[in-house]
């Protein structure tokens, strides 16, 4: 059994001290934390979960998003949304107050070493997920690029934010800001210069661009990413390669994050799948699309 | 008929799986029991997403006993129960007698030291109404598992039949060797995926506790308290009002090392005599 405690300290609540807090969009806040042993782990696509303290009424942890990790400086920064109402409580903690972040959880996101152009496609808050995936890719000597689609100028994720090697298209609803429509519009236009992509947002946008990448190859006429036939990559194994074009990052939800309660369970495509073990991040055919009614 | 727990520190069904699912995060050996996720005849992949959702001071939640079936149960984790020195419960979920009976009369292998029967399964005899609203249904469930084996049976019963005491003496009397009071409530919740659930956490602890003191009132076999228990007070007040031992359900999702350090506690402050 101590041996099995070793192994697992990996997800053990670390004690993190809040940094700074900024609501750089109404409603929405980063949290940068002191976390030197978070940073060092967390690879993109991953998340935490965070204890609320007696008193709040919130009787589970919350899951938490990433938003980036500064390895060097140890430095974690979490997205808020103030439309989440259990998150409430951790925007009331303030500088130099400390947390229990409990993580690295989940599966992250798989990068082909072949991969050289990235498109990452999002929609409103959920943007703060792919975030990290940016940074590392540009570390890597990849390219980025941003589709973000948002209601209206006000939801916009500023660019200041983001780094200046990442292409950074919007499209808004009332086209206060970029191109008019949907963020899903834009994905043709890119879709036969990158390599791969991975999407954040809500689950009707995320069916679209499934079936959006279903198409992919028949409209582009290319050959597969990856071998074809062959030995099948072990499934579930962090080094696999990628199948699909496309990588999605499904919302998290209050649950265990252990495995154990199956409150986080959706339909995948070889039966019922965990979110938060075999997830956050999958593979889109890993999963079975409703379509949207 | 409950002396096989260790201490009256135990976890729900639904907590830790299987236990195998825990047993790299959380040292088991330091509690009372284990119940096992709620198991059915055949394999079930579950009710759809969203499947837990918060609620004021608790949890709604609707899993739909996804599991492998008892088959599969059986041949894979019970080996390993086997060798564990905390007890394990397996909870058993169906919706007719014959399925209950069905599953109790396999479950007598090692690793397994005793059944819980969830009544709080709709019944198909009844147009799905739960077994354990009624004390006629809940004793034939109870009369049919006591007959298909000799492990103990610890009969669930659901808080949502208001006053138990009839249902407690229908159940013992048809051969009940302990209670589990408790467990949560029927719920609903717009932002859930089926249209209903159980709720669960600190919101219906008084609702355990007086459930508790109601089949305490009515019945001399052992009751253990299920609801919103997530302190040592909270552990104190089942015990106080007649549960012989506690299940920790929802605030073990919280923090799964919580229940052995409930049992930790309790230990300082009841000696084992």
């Amino acid at each position: 059994m101590s041996a099995r405690l070793q192994a697992s300290r990996a997800s053990r609540p670390s004690d993190a001290e809040l940094i700074s807090a900024r609501e750089f969009l109404p409603g929405q806040w980063l949290q940068t934390y002191r976390a030197p042993s978070l940073a060092a782990s967390l690879r993109p696509g991953q998340y935490l979960q965070v204890d609320a303290p007696i008193g709040w009424g919130v009787p589970m942890r919350r899951p938490v998003t990433v938003h980036s990790v500064d390895r060097g400086r140890g430095e974690v920064s979490v997205h808020l949304d103030s439309a989440d109402p259990a998150t409430t409580w951790l925007s009331t903690v303030r500088p130099s107050e400390n947390v229990a972040l409990l993580g690295p959880l989940g599966r992250p996101v798989r990068v082909d070493p072949r991969s050289h152009q990235l498109l990452l496609i999002a929609e409103g808050p959920a943007v703060a997920g792919l975030r990290f995936i940016a940074d590392e890719a540009l570390t890597a000597g990849r390219r980025v690029t941003l589709l973000l689609g948002a209601h209206g100028a006000a939801e916009v994720y500023p660019s200041s934010l983001l780094p200046d090697e990442v292409e950074y298209v919007v499209a808004t609803d009332d086209g206060s800001v970029g191109h008019v429509g949907s963020v899903v519009d834009l994905v043709t236009r890119y879709e036969a210069w990158a390599d791969q992509a991975f999407a954040a947002g809500p689950p009707a946008m995320l069916a679209t661009l499934a079936r959006l990448a279903a198409g992919r190859e028949k409209r582009l006429g290319v050959a597969r990413l990856g071998r074809r036939g062959g030995r099948a990559p072990a499934r579930g194994s962090q080094r696999a390669r990628p199948r699909s074009w496309l990588q999605v990052l499904l919302p998290q939800r209050v649950g265990c994050a252990l495995g154990v309660c199956l409150g986080c369970v959706v339909m995948g495509s070889d039966g019922p799948t965990r979110v938060c073990r075999e997830g956050p991040v999958y593979e889109v055919d890993e999963l079975t699309w409703d379509d949207p009614t | 008929m409950i002396d096989f727990l260790l201490n009256p520190v135990m976890a729900a069904a639904g907590c830790f799986g299987y236990g195998v699912e825990a047993e790299g995060q959380v040292d088991l050996s330091r509690l009372g029991a284990i119940v096992t996720r709620g198991t059915t005849l055949q394999p079930r992949s579950g009710a759809p997403a969203p499947r837990m959702v918060e609620a004021p001071s608790g949890l709604l939640h609707a899993i739909g006993h996804q599991n492998p079936g008892i088959a599969q149960v059986l041949e894979r984790f019970a080996p390993r129960w086997a060798t564990w020195t905390v007890p394990v419960i397996l909870n058993l979920a169906a919706s007719s007698a014959e399925d209950f009976a069905s599953m109790a009369g396999r479950a007598d292998v090692p690793g397994v030291a005793a059944l819980e029967i969830d009544l709080a399964s709709p019944d198909l005899a009844r147009r799905g109404r739960p077994i354990s609203l009624d004390p006629a249904a809940a004793a034939r469930v109870t009369a049919a598992v006591r007959q298909a084996t000799d492990l103990p049976v610890i009969v669930k019963l659901s808080p949502a039949a208001g006053d138990v005491r009839a249902l407690t003496r229908a159940v013992v009397e048809a051969g009940a060797n302990a209670l589990t009071c408790g467990g949560g409530m029927p719920a609903s919740g717009a932002t859930l995926g089926s249209s209903t659930g159980t709720l669960s956490g600190p919101a219906i602890r008084p609702i355990a506790i007086r459930m508790v003191e109601q089949a305490h009132d009515a019945v001399s076999v052992p009751i253990i308290g299920c609801g919103g228990v997530a302190t040592v007070a909270d552990v104190l007040a089942m015990l106080a009002a007649g549960a012989a031992a506690v299940q920790i359900g929802t605030a073990l999702l919280a923090d799964p090392t919580l229940a052995g350090r409930l049992a930790d506690e309790l230990s300082l402050l009841r000696p084992p005599v």
